[in-house]
């Protein structure tokens, strides 16, 4: 009797009870879009989304189990091969990079510079995509519990890839550089030219904004992040030119690059934990560091010469032992 | 009446699976015209069972979407509650016809909720493409009701949800 009577119940109810939920959550979306208070709901409520995402992939990842589990011999053969002509490759680079590195860190120690020539980083795998494809964001299996931080910038093994959006407990989303919102200062590695690379929704294609129709860039050029932003840490690859439209009709010139990252493939990104310190911070921390690294030197050796030798210890000795570890301490300052 | 009111457990499976079918990652061609699960799901048992599924249940589950996909809390809630409400405006009209008419009346329906997501989706900040693909999965949803209708319909009698 109950069921029929709300099968013709109508009037009033419905249209209110439509406007108060249109009011609520228009309100939710204000407040959601300007202010930080809905963060803790949002973090409570995004513990739901690993497990969610842990089963919606879990055919795609069984399907990766039995492919591998099936493949043929000869395709594993042909697999390794390939993969041990790659790793040769690279380590004939890393070779290099060794040389350079050292080059690198003697040349920063003599212009008195700290700038950091490594940066750490931690491996995270991904866990989801975004389902609207208009949107390019990935979630990925770290969060806030691995010190994952808004902002983070996030690599895969050939350039950048986006950076972090928004932090949950376990999770964590990424904003790819190909999002039609997202936007990254880069260089032309060739001649450090300046520009703005912004994402146009098409996974495969980066746009130069405001190049002028005369600047010197090509098809080919490598772009590298310059880290004027003071987000993305400088000089990793970001993109190659595609193709350069001048028309002189235009008063800048259209470039279209291609990202280097395979952003729609890669399975594990690196997430980058730049040092985010000044230079003269850092070559205090540096110096302070290298002072208690001498002052600890100076007392092991002092322990080590009391507990070796039975004699007695003269202060003329102890005196002598100190002092180069206190000619020490300028020189770490410099550093 | 009330001895027939278990069995209620089989509605939240059925949104459990809608939500996890529409965050399963797909191919990219096959993701523009992703059907709308909770949509479809929302209509079926806001249509069959009124007095047990409605805007609250709608708003709820679109508030977990958000939470899913990130977006602003709200904004698929908002979508819901509009598919919900439009589906108990004209579920009197929509009870009595047969399976092809009402896919074509949740066609417009669903048509004119992507208008909103997509309205809500540009107020967010972004700027998606200027085509009519987001049309795709409201067309996609509707050829699909026929087909859940009937699946859901077998399972709600056996099941004797009331």
């Amino acid at each position: 009797m109950q069921a029929i009577k709300l099968l013709f119940a109508k009037g009033p109810s419905l249209g209110v009870r439509l406007l108060v939920f249109a009011t609520l959550s228009v309100a939710l979306m204000a407040v959601d879009a300007r202010l930080d208070t809905l963060q803790p709901i949002r973090d409570r409520l995004g513990m739901l989304v690993t497990p969610f995402y842990g089963i919606a992939g879990l055919p795609e990842r069984l399907w990766s189990g039995v492919t591998q589990q099936f493949s043929s011999r000869s395709e594993l053969l042909a697999e390794n091969e390939k993969l041990k002509a790659e790793t040769l490759l690279m380590q004939r680079r890393l070779q290099r990079l060794a040389a350079l590195t050292e080059q690198n860190v003697r040349l920063r120690e003599l212009l008195n510079s700290a700038a950091l020539v490594d940066d750490r980083v931690l491996v995270a795998e991904l866990i989801g995509v975004d389902p609207n494809p208009y949107t390019h964001r990935l979630l990925i299996d770290k969060g806030e519990r691995d010190g994952v931080f808004l902002g983070q910038p996030v690599l895969d093994a050939r350039g950048l890839m986006g950076q972090v959006v928004e932090v949950l407990p376990y999770t964590a989303r990424v904003l790819l550089l190909t999002d039609s919102t997202h936007s990254i200062p880069v260089q032309v590695n060739r001649n450090g030219l300046r520009a703005i690379a912004s994402g146009t929704g098409n996974p495969e294609r980066l746009e130069l904004r405001y190049v002028a129709d005369t600047a010197d860039i090509k098809a080919g050029d490598l772009l590298v992040s310059s880290g004027l932003g003071q987000r993305f840490p400088a000089g990793y690859p970001v993109a190659t030119v595609d193709e350069v439209i001048r028309d002189s009709g235009q008063p800048f010139a259209i470039v279209r690059a291609i990202p280097t990252a395979a952003l729609n493939r890669s399975r594990y990104l690196l997430l980058v934990f730049s040092d985010r310190r000044t230079p003269e911070e850092r070559a205090n921390d540096s110096a302070l560091a290298q002072e208690q690294a001498d002052r600890q030197l100076a007392e092991e050796k002092k322990e080590q010469g009391e507990a070796a030798s039975s004699k007695p210890v003269t202060p003329v000795q102890q005196g002598a032992q100190k002092k180069p570890g206190v000619q020490e301490t300028p020189r770490g300052a410099g550093r | 009446m009330s001895a027939k009111t278990g069995n209620g457990w089989v509605i939240w499976l059925s949104f459990g699976i809608g939500l996890l079918l529409s965050i399963v990652p797909m191919p990219e061609f096959l993701q523009v015209g992703r059907p709308l699960w909770l949509a479809l799901l929302i209509s079926y048992w806001t249509l069959y069972l009124p007095h047990r599924v409605g805007m609250t249940n709608a708003w709820l589950l679109g508030l977990v979407v958000d939470v899913l996909n990130g977006t602003l809390l709200g904004q698929n809630a908002l979508v819901l509650v509009l598919v919900s409400f439009l589906v108990q405006l004209l579920q009197q009209r929509l009870r009595i016809f047969p399976t092809w008419q009402q896919s074509l009346v949740l066609l417009v329906v669903f048509g004119l909720t992507q208008l909103v997501q997509l309205w809500l989706y540009v107020l967010a900040g972004n700027r998606p493409p200027p085509t009519l693909l987001f049309l795709l999965p409201a067309l996609v949803s509707a050829l699909l009701w026929p087909w859940l209708f009937a699946a859901l319909r077998s399972i709600r009698l056996r099941l004797r949800i009331n």
